[in-house]
């Protein structure tokens, strides 16, 4: 019976940690596979601006149109391609009528499969090499648009425009950084291009960083050569009148570094792999302490053995066996787990995971895990079992020295140590995550909707926003250029105000609102007046108190002169700072003006109402023609988007933890079982002197509790530093707080405590009789 | 001091019922020296563990010094116990990972005896039993009659009123048991009231009366004075 238990332990402790501890290195797998089933991968790059990199300047994925011909011109490239991209796109079938939303667009140029790597099913590359409405659809599209595979040279549209199908692509795997549903030349942008001040077309135009451009080096080539090249050719374009300069960045990182160096994904990948090998390590740990603590059960059972005349080899090898036994039940077990767990899992980890038994470099990290696990779990007990000697054993004297085994202790420690490590960590997300959420954003996003309207409405806008406006569903309308306010990119060097230095290089945000938007929104005017919706407001500018700041400007602010896009004007009003992007950024420079175009709706109502405001807003919408259904986003959702890296890590490091401590206390709950045990009669004894329940559990429990302590004064500062790395993410951060890591010890110390409790009042209400009596 | 009557003790398992002790009448005086004697298994530890409140009865009443405590919780038990009786086992029960001194020192610590006063009894008892010089040696460098010793000194650190011995030389050489039975004759000469369990007829002599037991009953009390 005793026997059976502690087996069950061994087997439910491995068995979850394998499990778990595969789980993650498929996904760390699968996060590190990103971009490396194209051929060559080693040699291909993405090529990032540095804007300014003598002022630090900021880095971009995207360049310039021209920069992929600039490429071509260095000889260690052999190809190069732009890419951009268009997404929720809908197109549509007319032969059908059936029309498919959500889809993505994307341009490359012809070179663009002599670098990568998506295979044609059928069709072939010559119309889309050549001709800018041959198109590439991938097999999922052509069943989605047309119901069959069987649609080489059938059109769709795009709004007005009519492309054809040349050929069809495998879908692009979800280990791709480079997503498309379709694939449009590059030439049809080129097309369309309305051109850019002086600029004519894409391949002329150096003010835009439209484009994502990728160049294939040929082998044992020169990254910096190649972009040395690039930068002097961009220069001499622009007279020498740029600080720009082009660096290519590997596509096998591309995935986990950011074009800006930042490491976070990698970083969480990382740690991921540390978890997983940690999880592993703490359920072998159990295995070694349950075996070593049982070797004192087992030791007559050697000793006997022994003396009929058992090798020490052949002990070693009937303990090894045992162990593998052990363990290849809980692999088995695990792969029931994983099985079970894998859909949800997949949830989380927001991937289809690749989880199959046939994945070979899976079977790699399992033959390895259990490699290193088998080594520390079972040679070690092993060559310990084995040499005992026989009459020592037998007599109960080695039973001694493993009981006050310091190994044993260190492990516990071992263990609790990374246990607690991960609850203050956890602890500490969930409170980064509760800052997030409750963080003053300078604006109200409670209620807000935002959404396009067709093409054709924006020539009734007026009429539009006068109609909404007497909805008592709805408090508040604007339409403006910001169709994102809580991820907000759109930037621009072109501002200038007197006494401006020339070597200042300051990119500010620009967006363009209307007089409604800033009430709506709830921003605080600090200074000067909103927009008036009168014609004047087209040479005044509101920015932000950062701007006002970086300018250099002294208050009042409001009177000065700027220009902006060349066009000259002053400064209006000046609104106190809000973010308009990620928590983990910085609040950075803003223009709102009036000028450009504006395609977003933000209609604000009430809980209650909500509904009642939508459907006006669809009404509204139905009214023009449009491909495009009808949608709308709750600013909410997009803050929850935003951030939802951040609450999948939170999610993970929840159930990581909560496993850690499983399998610690799963560990700590036999040792605490076999040590109760091994004290029976010594209990008895106490208690037949008078000692209490509580003293008994005082007395088993102190032990333990000395350990975990331990461990906490050795987890406290890994946690620390582990957490302000992460927190060296966000710009705006909670406060790394005592509490914190108080609380994490004592969820530890209590967790250890119930553990071990259970035994011990167990063993001190036993009644003392029974184990004192000498038969 | 001990007044049982009509004592019925039952050990149940899921399909049988056993009667270990059945109708058992006791009454022991204070300062007597009682030794009670039959073949195994005819309950005479089962009656000594209930005399010593370790084990309950199930029907039938028990008085201790006029108190009823058949009905006493654990609490109550156990605050009688660790104030009023010292127990003596076969196989001694010292605890291994203390010293003698610490094994002798225990019962006070947990009637809450001040450090001080602690040492001060300890040595003394220490002292009585011979084996003073081995007070920081661990029981298993000792020999089976030291053992004993430390435990008998145990047993009367506290100045029970009654010592409850379940064969105390049964693991023991005769030179051994006989210095063990000679203290607790010492003990039973200065007040201390002795029931003891024994096999041998040659320990039984140093009782003032033996009483014998025969399947869970009392089947003879005989006066060895």
């Amino acid at each position: 019976m005793k026997k059976k238990f502690y087996t069950a332990i061994h087997i439910l402790g491995l068995s979850i940690s394998l499990a778990a501890s595969i789980l993650i290195i498929l996904w760390v797998q699968d996060e590190r596979s990103f971009d490396k089933f194209h051929p060559d991968y080693e040699r291909i790059y993405k090529v990032n601006s540095h804007l300014d990199p003598k002022n630090n300047g900021s880095i971009w994925g995207t360049s310039p149109g021209p920069v992929v011909n600039y490429a071509h011109t260095s000889r260690d490239v052999e190809f190069a391609t732009r890419f951009s991209e268009d997404w929720n796109v809908t197109l549509v079938n007319d032969e059908k009528k059936h029309k498919v939303t959500g889809l993505k667009v994307g341009y490359g140029d012809s070179t663009f499969f002599d670098i990568f790597h998506f295979p044609l099913r059928a069709g072939s590359l010559t119309g889309f090499q050549t001709n800018y409405t041959h198109t590439l659809i991938t097999e999922s599209t052509a069943e989605k648009l047309f119901g069959s595979q069987d649609v080489i040279g059938k059109t769709f549209r795009w709004d007005d425009d009519l492309f054809f199908v040349s050929g069809i692509l495998e879908d692009v795997p979800h280990n791709s950084s480079l997503q498309f549903d379709i694939m449009i030349p590059l030439g049809y942008l080129a097309k369309i291009f309305g051109g850019n001040g002086k600029w004519k077309t894409i391949d002329e135009d150096l003010g835009s960083y439209r484009f994502a451009t990728y160049i294939k080096a040929k082998p044992n080539s020169s990254p910096d050569a190649i972009s040395k090249v690039i930068s002097d050719a961009f220069s001499k374009a622009r007279d020498g009148e740029t600080s720009t300069v082009f660096v290519l960045d590997p596509i096998k990182t591309m995935h986990l570094i950011t074009p800006d160096g930042n490491k976070s994904s990698l970083r969480t990948v990382q740690i991921f792999s540390i978890i997983a090998i940690l999880l592993l390590v703490i359920g072998a740990v159990n295995y070694v302490n349950l075996s070593t603590a049982r070797a004192l059960d087992r030791a007559k059972e050697v000793g006997i053995r022994k003396v009929i005349g058992a090798s020490r080899t052949k002990l070693f090898f009937q303990f090894v066996i045992e162990t593998i036994v052990v363990f290849c039940i809980s692999l088995i077990i695990a792969f029931v787990l994983i099985f079970a767990l894998q859909s949800g899992y997949s949830q989380i980890a927001q991937k289809s995971l690749s989880y199959s038994l046939y994945n070979s470099s899976m079977w790699l990290y399992i033959g390895l895990a259990i490699f290193g696990t088998l080594s520390l779990s079972s040679i070690y007990p092993a060559i310990q079992l084995s040499a005992f000697r026989p009459i020592e054993s037998l007599k109960g004297k080695s039973l001694k020295q493993l009981t006050s085994n310091s190994i044993r202790k260190i492990l516990v420690v071992f263990q609790f140590t990374i246990s607690i490590t991960l609850i203050v960590c956890t602890l500490v997300i969930k409170n980064q995550l509760t800052y997030i959420q409750q963080i003053n954003l300078g604006y109200d996003k409670d209620h807000v909707l935002t959404l396009g309207l067709p093409d054709e409405a924006y020539k009734h806008i007026d009429a539009i926003r006068d109609e909404l406006k007497s909805n008592s569903a709805i408090q508040g309308v604007s339409v403006t250029g910001v169709w994102n306010l809580t991820d907000y990119f759109h930037s621009t060097g072109d501002i200038d105000w007197p006494g401006k230095s020339k070597d200042n290089k300051l990119i500010v945000s620009q967006a363009t609102i209307d007089q409604d938007f800033i009430p709506l929104m709830d921003i605080q005017l600090l200074e000067g007046k909103n927009f008036s919706g009168l014609p004047a407001d087209s040479s005044g500018y509101i920015i932000n108190e950062t701007l006002a700041k970086q300018m250099g400007l002294t208050p009042p602010y409001v009177g000065a002169s700027m220009s902006f896009h060349d066009i000259p004007g002053q400064i209006i009003g000046v609104v106190q700072d809000f973010h308009f992007k990620s928590v983990k950024e910085q609040i950075g420079p803003m223009v709102f003006w009036t000028r450009w175009g504006a395609g977003t709706l933000y209609v604000k109502t009430t809980t209650d109402q909500a509904q009642q405001a939508i459907k006006a807003l669809e009404t509204i919408y139905n009214r023009y023609p449009s491909d495009v259904p009808f949608s709308y986003t709750f600013i909410d959702e997009q803050f929850d988007n935003l951030y939802k890296t951040e609450q999948r890590t939170g999610l993970l490091f929840n159930i990581f933890s909560g496993i850690a401590i499983f399998i610690s206390a799963l560990g700590l709950f036999a040792l605490a079982t076999h040590e109760a045990q091994t004290r029976v009669k010594e209990i008895g004894i106490r208690k037949v002197l008078g000692a209490s329940v509580f003293g008994v559990v005082k007395l088993l429990g102190k032990n333990f509790i000395v350990l975990v302590c331990i461990a906490i004064l050795i987890a406290c500062p890994a946690a620390l530093y582990l957490m302000n790395q992460w927190l060296g993410n966000f710009a705006y951060k909670t406060d790394l707080s005592i509490w914190t890591f108080v609380a994490g010890s004592v969820i530890a110390i209590g967790i250890a405590m119930i553990t071990i409790s259970y035994q011990a009042i167990r063993a001190a209400r036993a009644n003392p009789v029974d184990s004192l009596r000498d038969e | 001091m001990i007044k049982i009557t009509n004592l019925q003790k039952y050990y149940r398992t899921e399909e049988v019922e056993t009667v270990a002790l059945n109708n058992v009448n006791i009454h022991v005086k204070e300062g007597e020296f009682v030794a009670v004697m039959g073949p195994s298994g005819c309950g005479k530890s089962t009656l000594l563990n209930i005399v010593g409140l370790l084990d309950d009865l199930d029907e039938g009443s028990y008085l201790f010094n006029g108190t009823e405590v058949a009905k006493f919780k654990e609490g109550n038990r156990s605050n009688l116990r660790k104030h009023n009786i010292g127990f003596v086992f076969q196989s001694f029960n010292l605890i291994d990972e203390l010293t003698v001194f610490e094994n002798v020192e225990l019962p006070l610590v947990y009637t809450n005896v001040p450090a001080a006063e602690r040492k001060r009894r300890v040595e003394e008892v220490l002292e009585k039993v011979q084996i003073m010089h081995r007070r920081n040696h661990f029981p298993q460098q000792l020999s089976g009659g030291q053992q004993q010793r430390v435990a008998v000194a145990r047993a009367v650190v506290n100045n029970p009123k009654l010592i409850l011995a379940d064969e105390p030389t049964g693991n023991l050489d005769s030179s051994n048991g006989n210095e063990v039975m000679h203290l607790l004759t010492e003990l039973n000469e200065a007040g201390t009231t002795i029931v003891m369990v024994t096999h041998s007829e040659h320990d039984a002599k140093f009782a003032d009366r033996v009483i014998r037991m025969l399947d869970g009953q009392v089947i003879m009390e005989t006066s060895t004075v």
